[in-house]
């Protein structure tokens, strides 16, 4: 016991020492969190400002009814089309509508790429709502949307942070063995501990604890920096929460272990897994939502360890329902990534390196 | 000239070379050009998207026909006949046998965990209640159609939306057919766009600016601390201080190798954004062209903050590592920075790349400038001056002096 | 002074803290010669040599190269002379032929590269990267490099520490050859075999003084002793030995080598033959040799040149 107690000391020193791990597991998640918190804000209500032009204020009080419930957030009206089209251009408001009686035009900045799509939805239920109230007509087919789900205050923000949870795992499990083991072989310093009786699990062990300690840590910190500085609130269940950045902990050391193996120098493994990492980032889910994938990246998705951690996280820490099977079972799948391909990993660790 | 010449190629080989820094450079910035596009270069338009949908028919009232419609609505929405590409809509119907009150159960429970984005209920009564609603009487709550979406999920949301379009179109076909819709009432509409290029910019002009601006920060930033940190802890650069070659060449030729490397990269993801992508953005006036080597310039000049403040290679990419994130993103470069507190604002305002990107998407004509001339050229200048003066007084350039 | 040095140094002091790595050193290397610094490591020899390459300032001290005199060894001088640095690397992703292009640009005038990849034997190796250089060829490439602006002074900074003996020899021949050609060579190294091979002047130095100066064959007459006996011995008890300096003077044990230090060969080696076999000590390996510049060192400091 007493080995596994003095590496594991020294593990922790060296993780502690390692700036660029540090940072990763850290560093990472924090600064994401502040930088976006600022940031993205009040995002899922993006600002519809939109400007008026309605000649002789014919119909315009009905006009401006139908464009607040169409989810326009600010309307200015203005005394003349060009008026308008002069706010619509410096960005005044974000796009304009002019009535005469007979046309309904909209006006549009070209280059507000991103948020257009938008304002043209806005625009045309604007305008079916508009035809049938002139007309004195409901709808034909009575709607009414219903928002369902026990966290109905849960924004974008809220979606993101266990995204970046699940992140700074997966970083922190691949660089554990492709970076800081496979380090460790191409200095020779594996060479040096694996003549002695120490046994390489031992050595494992350490790495995964002193790892799994460094993660529990700055998930709950970078948890609890949400709540505290943005007011962001986390149902959590922490049974769920430790037990899923425990098993994910072993299972990303076991993708970092698939990694080093296939990739046969160790110093090039290290750059796998940050370029392993980055394309699963931009494709799990975290960033934007996975129906916004083309169809092929979508079922490509669906293969990412980071796309179901990620959702497996926003469960534990009460951000989206999930059912509980699925949820172990995501646990339960790391877990037994981890420790099938561990002893592939002891013998990695003892192996002399082909060069 | 030539030692100058000669260490600038040297820079260029040697990056080229080393697999990694070709990646990061050259097909990193590329890749994230191509998925981008990819991604949000089809929100809006058809056949890009899909939603899982489930529609459950609960009407058993006497009028069938409305029902009927909708539920073939969705159906045709559902299948390949409309859109090109994929089906807007991954329909999910009860089965022929299937008890539907259970069934809608189920789709609740999948849209709660996020594998469905909406679920659209067709009530008792509904038929009945759009037969009587063009008769005049206003429908009770029971009788309205439903949408069910997850609240805070992006894609839901998203869903909703255009299922009630979708359901808009329904209205106006049943009005259009009851005769409730003539000349009097129908709206005309047009739409028109102004300011930038006069026509609706496409998502790929938008972001490739951006891209290229990425590229040249993250060579700057990475690539320069990268090349001389690393060079020095291998006692790589000493080997040149016993030649005439002295610092001030040396630099000469690493600055200029940087800048060939940046066109390379420009030229590349110029290429294919132009040419794979359809951008129609052009750099190919002076200002443009003069605003980029700025941003060159000035990226190169963080890196050699950085390398003059780090002690080993690994301490800079450290460094580099945690400056990428909030200058690229306190930049206005990927997203709006409005409302952000006086502390993050400073940030923004200080932060060279800022200046740059908006001078960028201004010259280009796709966005309008949001900071005056003067200071999108000063600004970045300045930083190159303090990098200057931090190369000068605190930069090593050998292990032991 | 005679006016042929091509270099001089006079009165060279560098300290670190309290540390005075070059204590006031002082000589001269005559021009066509091989100048050697001999000494262990720590001894102040890297220090001196990088003060004359200009990738160090001295604190107080003056130089003199090419008949110039300087405090500072600047870009104008460093057009003229050549050096082999201790430690040092070249990009990995080069091929040898780009780095000697690369070095060749640095001087006003230069040898052609092909001259060069033949003088230190890298010619079938032009277009391989470093990477994939032995340690060897590595250290051919580097010399490669310090040659390529035809010097007439080198600087050779250890260089073959770390080598195989094959690879070294190439080093030594390679030297000999510069060396006729009429070139200068400040040489540093803590292998004696090394300074008494190569050089015409050899200079020890330890603790950053030179203590003793000279050419190899002067050093080692220095010595009173004319001859050195070697030998190594079973398991023996200081007892035994304390009986064998009652008949020789002067010995020296490491671990199971003993030497003995004498002016008289015969008599000597009939003492040590007869404490053998009254002691019954078997005795291995006899060596009878010259003394060399390690024993020098000794008698000067009482330690080894290598530790």
């Amino acid at each position: 016991m007493t080995a596994f107690r003095a590496l594991l000391a020294a593990e922790s020193r060296l993780l502690i020492r390692d700036r660029v791990a540090l940072f990763f597991t850290i560093g990472f998640p924090l600064v994401f969190i502040l930088i976006f918190g600022f940031v993205m804000g009040d995002v899922g209500e993006t600002a519809a400002s939109l400007g008026l032009y309605v000649a002789s204020g014919v119909e315009q009080a009905v006009l401006q009814e139908v464009f607040a419930e169409s989810g326009v957030t600010e309307l200015r009206t203005y005394p003349s089309e060009e008026a308008l089209v002069a706010a619509v251009t410096t960005g005044e408001v974000e796009f304009g509508a002019s009535w005469d009686g007979a046309d309904l035009r909209f006006v549009y900045h070209a280059n507000r790429v991103q948020e257009n799509p938008t304002y043209e939805t806005i625009a045309r239920s604007s305008l079916d709502a508009f035809e049938l109230r002139r007309g004195g007509l409901a709808p034909a087919v009575p709607v009414r949307a219903e928002a369902v789900g026990g966290t109905p205050d849960v924004s974008w923000f809220h979606q993101l942070v266990p995204g970046i949870l699940a992140f700074s795992i997966l970083a922190s499990g691949l660089f554990a063995v492709s970076g800081h083991v496979t380090g460790m072989k191409e200095r020779g310093t594996l060479a040096r501990l694996t003549v002695t009786p120490m046994r390489p699990v031992t050595l494992l062990a350490a790495i995964m604890a002193a790892r799994l300690t460094l993660v529990l840590l700055s998930t709950t910190m970078t948890l609890l920096i949400a709540w505290w500085g943005f007011r962001l609130e986390f149902a959590v269940n922490w049974l769920r929460f430790v037990g899923l950045v425990a098993c994910s902990t072993v299972g990303t050391m076991g993708l970092g272990t698939i990694i080093a193996l296939v990739v046969r120098r160790a110093s090039s493994a290290a750059n796998a897994a940050n370029v392993l990492s980055m394309g699963m980032l931009f494709l799990s889910g975290v960033y934007f939502p996975i129906e916004f994938l083309p169809g092929g990246l979508r079922a490509l998705s669906q293969a990412l360890p980071l796309r179901h951690m990620a959702e497996a996280m926003r469960f534990a820490i009460g951000v989206r329902d999930m059912s509980v099977g699925r949820f172990w079972g995501i646990a339960l799948a790391l877990a037994v990534l981890g420790i099938v391909l561990l002893p592939l990993l002891a013998r990695y660790v003892v192996r002399a390196d082909r060069r | 000239m030539n030692d100058v010449l000669r260490v600038a190629r040297t820079h260029v080989l040697t990056a080229v070379r080393e697999r990694i820094t070709l990646f990061w450079f050259l097909i990193f910035p590329l890749l994230l050009l191509v998925l981008l596009s990819a991604i949000f270069g089809q929100i809006g338009r058809s056949g890009g998207m899909q939603f899982a949908v489930s529609l459950v028919d609960l009407d058993r009232g006497e009028e069938r026909a409305f029902s009927d419609l909708v539920v073939r609505l969705f159906q045709t929405l559902a299948s390949n006949e409309e859109a090109s590409g994929e089906p807007l809509f991954a329909l999910s119907l009860p089965g022929e046998d299937e008890d539907p009150t259970a069934f809608l159960e189920t789709a609740r429970e999948e849209l709660l965990r996020g594998q469905r984005a909406a679920v659209v209920i067709l009530p008792n009564g509904f038929g009945d209640a759009v037969l009587a609603g063009l008769g005049g009487a206003s429908a009770t709550p029971d009788a309205e159609l439903r949408v069910l979406y997850a609240a805070g999920n992006a894609a839901s949301e998203m869903a909703r939306s255009i299922v009630l379009q979708v359901l808009a179109r329904v209205d106006r076909e049943i009005l259009e057919r009851a005769g409730r819709l003539d000349a009097t009432t129908t709206v005309r509409t047009e739409t028109s766009w102004v300011g930038g290029a006069g026509e609706q910019a496409s998502y790929i002009d938008f972001l490739l600016p951006g891209i290229v601006l990425m590229g040249l920060f993250v060579n700057g930033l990475f690539g320069i601390p990268g090349s001389i940190l690393f060079a020095r802890e291998r006692r790589i650069l000493r080997r040149y201080w016993v030649t005439p070659l002295g610092v001030p060449r040396f630099l000469a030729g690493l600055s200029i190798g940087h800048v060939a490397l940046c066109v390379v990269q420009f030229a590349l993801l110029y290429a294919v954004g132009r040419f794979a992508l359809g951008a129609t953005v052009s750099f190919a006036d002076a200002a443009t062209v003069g605003l980029l080597v700025l941003a060159a310039a000035t990226f190169m000049a963080l890196g050699f903050v950085i390398a003059s403040l780090a002690k080993t290679g690994n301490a800079g990419m450290a460094v580099a590592n945690a400056l990428n994130m909030p200058i690229m993103f306190l930049s206005g470069l990927f997203f709006p920075i409005s409302g952000l507190p006086a502390a993050l604002r400073v940030i923004v305002y200080i932060n060279p790349a800022s200046y740059l990107a908006a001078g960028l998407r201004a010259r280009l004509g796709v966005d309008a400038a949001t900071f005056p001339t003067a200071l999108i050229v000063l600004v970045p200048l300045a930083w190159v001056a303090v990098a200057a003066v931090l190369v000068a007084v605190r930069m090593r350039w050998d292990v032991e002096r | 002074m005679t006016p042929e040095a091509a270099l001089r140094v006079k009165n060279l002091c560098k300290r670190y803290g309290e540390v005075r790595a070059v204590d006031d050193v002082s000589f001269e290397a005559g021009v066509g010669t091989v100048f050697t610094l001999l000494g262990p490591n720590g001894a102040g020899k890297t220090t001196t040599l990088e003060i004359l390459e200009g990738i160090r300032h001295p604190d107080s001290g003056s130089l003199e190269l090419f008949g110039v005199a300087m405090d500072r060894v600047g870009r104008v001088t460093k057009q003229r002379f050549g050096v082999l640095l201790q430690e040092g690397n070249f990009e990995q992703y080069l091929r040898v032929r780009e780095v000697i292009e690369l070095f060749a640009s640095f001087f006003d005038a230069s040898r052609s590269v092909d001259e060069i990849l033949e003088m230190v034997a890298l010619k079938d190796k032009a277009r391989a990267y470093v990477k994939a250089l032995s340690g060897g060829q590595k250290q051919r490439l580097a010399l490669g490099a310090a040659l390529v602006n035809d010097p007439d002074l080198v600087f050779l900074d250890e260089p073959t520490t770390g080598l195989d003996p094959q690879a070294r020899r190439n080093i030594w021949t390679m030297t000999d050859g510069l060396r006729r050609q009429g070139k200068t060579i400040l040489l540093t190294t803590h292998y004696m075999e090394e300074a008494e091979s190569l050089s015409d002047t050899v200079c020890v130095m330890d603790h950053g003084r030179i203590i003793a100066q000279g050419t190899p064959r002067e050093l080692t007459t220095s010595l009173d002793r004319e001859t050195m006996i070697e030998f190594a011995v079973g398991d023996l008890d200081e007892a035994d030995v304390e009986k064998l300096r009652g008949c020789c003077a002067a010995i020296r044990r490491q671990g199971e080598l003993l030497t003995v230090e004498t002016e008289e060969l015969v008599p000597t080696m009939e003492a040590i033959l007869e404490w053998a076999r009254l002691n019954e000590v078997s005795v291995r390996n006899m060596v009878v040799r010259q003394p060399n510049l390690e024993d020098v060192f000794l008698s000067l400091t009482g330690r080894r040149l290598r530790e």
